[in-house]
């Protein structure tokens, strides 16, 4: 029994804390159904006329296209991209090799608002306007830093004696990259590619500078619309986002494993 | 003879073709991510540094002149002092509670077995997934005037009426708390998983209890994994933007905060820029500390 006790409390410690991880996400799923006009928790009555409402408000489908758009783009390129320093830094010595690592790592120690404020003057000097691709390049360099990382871990332990035996074979470095080194390191680039997704996906502070009235990405409209609006639309929106969010995880989580993705991370 | 220099001389030669093939092959690599950081990274910041040393103008936002007033003005003005220091006080707060909270979980996480492992890991992590926006929406509805909190406290005769939960200091914290705390724990489980078990049965071999065992063996270890995970919770709560704003918006004002209204409500670029080198100044700060800290214990690990 008195072994018992300090387990039995850190049992119940962890539990409190993994409620209170889950509380506001139950909380936005469940208080979008409720009946009242306004937003509350419990929700009173249920009903769905929350989300039938949405077909009223298609600025949300058409953010929420644009976000999607958005987020692709990002992941694609911030992913080759990435894979391709990956491949310079593990593998080449080069002069200057510290300083593009530093360089390609800095924007995780830059706050995300002083580079918004940055990317938003710069843009206004240059006369790019506003358009899917003006967001997708700021995107590329939020998320660049990650698929480095990631795919610099899944290189790094790479037993090059394949590559070898296929190069000394004939195989040209191309077809040696595609055929055999992408293939090993394949969970970190994915994870990459997921991971720039999400957090494209999901950026506020720096699409919140870069976006214009007709070009908004779904986490801008959610945050300009809380801002003067307090009816349960947003928790629909919200409940539609984080049930995707759930499903997605579930497949990629059929197809290769969940466990894999975050231990290739650590 | 000549044939065995002619072969020496040709090998030469296309050992040297095959370097600079290589070396063509590096730049190819990377020209892609430097031109792009280049041009939209190193590029903006440096105009926007630039544009913190030049005065306000009402009508174009940035004047002509050069000057350090943007940087003395925040320096010497009260005001904004607060506003630094309460962006550094939650900062703190937040590590300090993420440390507490997060140390009984990964410490649990490392114990289970490793099918529950994967499912706790994932667990924690599942709400990074979950947009930062409606996370912070979840707690405005949980600490608003009629959210469950206030309602139950004022049910059960606790208080008469609503607490100001939300648009608080406090409300801040628990967002900011919500949002790093699987950065900690990630932090501290790799710590927990480094540790020898070895070290922790010669302990009990010994004769130590098993708290005696946590407090001088187990503890001391992960110290390094605390360390790295403060430091990255940290310096993402001072720079944090969407959880102040949602959860804090003008009534409670940090630095990333002023530093958007200086430039979207104010229009005063220069200012808007000086604050938010002075917010990369703090962020970078904490970094140096680390790492510095970091190269004298030699045995840290590397921030993730």
């Amino acid at each position: 029994m008195k072994k018992k006790l300090p387990s039995i409390l850190l049992s119940l410690s962890c539990l409190i804390v993994y409620l209170f991880l889950l509380a506001p996400i139950v909380v936005v799923l469940l208080s979008s159904l409720t009946t009242t006009e306004y937003i509350v928790f419990p929700p009173e009555g249920v009903t769905l006329r929350w989300y039938i409402e949405l077909i009223e408000h298609p600025e949300f489908i058409d953010s929420f296209i644009l976000s999607i758009s958005v987020a692709f783009g990002t992941a694609i390129i911030a992913t080759i991209i990435g894979t391709m320093s990956a491949l310079a830094v593990v593998r080449r010595e080069f002069k200057g090799k510290n300083a593009i690592v530093q360089l390609i790592g800095s924007p995780l120690l830059i706050p995300s608002v002083v580079f918004g404020v940055a990317l938003l003057q710069f843009y206004s000097w240059i006369g790019l306007a506003t358009s899917p691709l003006s967001l997708i390049l700021g995107h590329i360099i939020l998320t660049v830093p990650f698929v480095m990382r990631l795919v610099v871990a899944s290189l790094v332990g790479f037993d090059r004696v394949i590559e070898q035996a296929a190069m000394n074979l004939g195989a040209s470095s191309i077809r040696v990259f595609f055929e055999i080194t992408l293939p090993v390191i394949k969970s970190g680039v994915i994870a990459g590619a997921i991971f720039a997704f999400i957090t494209s996906f999901d950026d506020l502070t720096v699409a919140l500078f870069i976006v214009s009235t007709d070009v908004v990405t779904l986490p801008v409209r959610i945050y300009t619309y809380m801002q003067y609006q307090y009816d349960p639309i947003i928790a629909s929106v919200s409940s539609i986002m984080i049930i995707m969010t759930v499903v997605l995880m579930i497949i990629i989580e059929r197809v290769m494993g969940v466990g894999k993705i975050f231990s290739s991370k650590n | 003879m000549e044939l065995n220099t002619r072969v020496d001389n040709e090998i030469v030669l296309m050992q040297k073709k095959k370097n600079f093939k290589k070396r063509r092959d590096t730049w190819l690599l990377l020209i892609p991510t430097l031109a792009i950081f280049l041009f939209f990274f190193l590029l903006p910041l440096f105009f926007l540094f630039v544009t913190s040393f030049k005065t306000f103008d009402a009508g174009t936002g940035i004047g002509n002149q050069w000057t350090l007033a943007n940087y003395i003005q925040f320096l010497s003005d009260p005001f904004y002092i607060s506003v630094l220091w309460r962006t550094i006080k939650i900062g703190l707060i937040t590590t300090i509670i993420t440390i507490i909270i997060s140390y009984p979980v990964a410490y649990q996480i490392t114990k289970a077995k490793p099918r529950m492992k994967n499912y706790l890991t994932l667990l924690v992590l599942s709400p990074l997934l979950i947009s930062m926006v409606i996370r912070c929406y979840g707690w405005v509805i949980l600490l608003s005037n009629n959210g469950v909190i206030n309602q139950t406290l004022m049910t059960t005769g606790l208080i008469n009426e609503p607490a100001p939960l939300l648009y608080s200091e406090f409300s801040v914290i628990v967002g900011m708390v919500h949002v790093l705390f699987p950065y900690m724990v990630l932090s501290i489980m790799g710590a927990l998983e480094r540790i020898d078990p070895s070290i922790i049965r010669a302990s009990k071999n010994l004769g130590a209890s098993n708290l005696r065992t946590f407090v001088s063996i187990v503890l001391p270890l992960t110290l390094p994994g605390i360390f790295a995970g403060s430091v990255m919770v940290f310096s993402l709560s001072v720079s944090s933007f969407v959880t102040p704003s949602i959860l804090g918006g003008p009534q409670v004002k940090v630095m990333s905060y002023i530093t958007y209204e200086q430039v979207a409500v104010m229009m005063n670029w220069p200012y808007g820029g000086a604050i938010g080198f002075l917010l990369i100044l703090v962020a970078t700060i904490t970094i140096l500390i680390y790492s510095k800290v970091l190269s004298k214990s030699e045995k840290g690990v590397a921030i993730q």
